[in-house]
């Protein structure tokens, strides 16, 4: 089954990010970003809404992020 | 033994903040943002949090809150990530070490150049005085919340309006303030600088560099982040971008007891109780005609500094030292002030209350200062 990461730029990010989603209703964990995107080690956010959803509220917000990542 | 040098750092701790230290040793050994199980996840989740409550605390955005050691790294990263490529900056005559040693070595090696401002009882003349010394290429101005030689507050707040007229980054060392004032950073601040171990309560090797996000900082140290990692440019992301190397969990979490204790407690009644002790103190020193008070009618964070005749400081603390009270003498790591204050010889002796002090301990210290002699 295919999942969806949300590739943030750091941890801190990732934690403010889980935190806005988790307040708003949103299913969200952190994990390490399973392979080297370009930039090296990172976290994402593991979400079970649509990509769309989601980054639209982190844009909402001003969370930055990086790439949207759907892997096995 | 008593003590009264709360301003160099706070002692004794909230009990919490002893069981939140000994937990994070226990509980919370993960290396934060380093790795992707559940020790790494556990301890980065804590750091959050304690970050969380500073920048509640300081009117902050989570990522603009940085971890450093101490106020003293703060403030040069802040100082010297301000003024990396030259230009002019102000500071004012009541500034510590820590201000003044930094843009000394900038001003020695890197051809910055500086400007003292006077600080006047007159709160309007104070920012006149800073106003007057703006040049064309003025990139900051840092400036003490309060001085922590006599615990006077400077006019911050109308420092900032000027900085924030002028398109000049505002540096506030908050040292001696944050704790005891609602400092915030919605009172003009650009980047507020401050220790976690005096009146925050946390633990030492603590402190914070909080910023509004409008002015980038270069760098001073550089490293691994946790980020990025395959760059050889340092993270531009905030706070990671001022965090190389593992942080300091142990006393983060401290320090984030710290904050709940004076959060709880709030620091106007902090304030209020500090500043009671600081009265009775003055009041008992008045009966004693060889005790002097530095600025004793300013407004001010809970200090009084003093001299008891010609007596050398270092000396009189000495001697408190030997009855039991733990004072600082000398000049507090801060000779601009003492310049300033007319005291560069003599030093004073500073009595800093905390929120654990009584005034049973108060009266105890105006009586061992009577019956010294010389």
């Amino acid at each position: 089954m295919k999942k969806t990461l949300i590739a943030m730029t750091s941890i801190t990010y990732a934690m403010k990010a889980k935190k806005l989603l988790g307040s708003l209703g949103f299913y969200c964990e952190i994990e390490k970003t399973p392979k080297n995107t370009g930039s090296g080690c990172g976290y994402s956010i593991r979400v079970k809404s649509h990509p769309a959803v989601i980054t639209a509220r982190l844009d909402e917000y001003g969370i930055p992020y990086k790439n949207v990542i759907q892997t096995e | 033994m008593i003590n009264f040098d709360n301003s160099a750092t706070s002692f004794p701790k909230p009990a919490s903040v002893a069981r939140a230290v000994s937990e994070a040793v226990s509980r919370f050994g993960g290396n934060p943002g380093r790795g992707g199980h559940r020790i790494s996840g556990e301890a980065a989740q804590k750091v959050f949090e304690v970050r969380s409550q500073a920048a509640e605390m300081f009117g902050a955005q989570v990522e603009n809150v940085a971890f450093t050691q101490n106020c003293t790294y703060a403030l040069n990263m802040a100082i010297k990530g301000i003024m990396q490529s030259g230009g002019h900056i102000i500071i004012s005559d009541y500034e510590h070490n820590a201000v003044a040693r930094p843009v000394y070595a900038l001003w020695k090696m890197r051809g910055v150049r500086f400007s003292v401002a006077k600080v006047s009882d007159d709160d309007d003349e104070t920012a006149a005085n800073f106003r007057e010394l703006i040049e064309k290429d003025t990139k900051a101005v840092v400036c003490t919340l309060a001085s922590n030689v006599t615990g006077r507050i400077l006019p911050y707040k109308k420092i900032a309006a000027l900085c924030k007229e002028h398109n000049i980054c505002f540096i506030g060392d908050g040292a001696q303030a944050c704790g005891v004032l609602d400092v915030t950073l919605a009172d003009g601040l650009d980047i507020l600088c401050t220790a976690g171990h005096k009146a925050l309560y946390g633990p030492t090797g603590t402190g914070l560099l909080i910023s509004n996000g409008r002015f980038e900082l270069s760098t001073i140290i550089e490293g691994g982040t946790g980020t990025a990692s395959a760059q050889l440019e340092q993270t531009g992301t905030m706070p990671e971008r001022l965090e190389s190397g593992t942080l300091g969990t142990v006393g983060i979490i401290g320090l984030g007891e710290g904050l709940r204790f004076v959060r709880r407690k709030t620091p106007k009644a902090i304030y209020a109780h500090e500043m009671r002790l600081c009265e009775q103190f003055a009041q008992l020193l008045a009966q004693n005609k060889r005790v002097k008070i530095y600025e004793p009618d300013v407004r001010r964070v809970p200090v009084v500094a003093f001299n008891i005749g010609d007596m050398y400081s270092e000396k009189a603390a000495q001697m408190l030292s030997q009855k039991g009270f733990a004072l600082r003498g000398g000049l507090q790591c801060a000779a601009l002030a003492h310049r300033t204050l007319g005291t560069l010889q003599q030093g004073v002796v500073r009595f800093s209350p905390s929120v654990f002090n009584e005034k049973a301990q108060v009266s105890a210290l105006a009586r061992a200062i009577y019956t010294m002699k010389e």
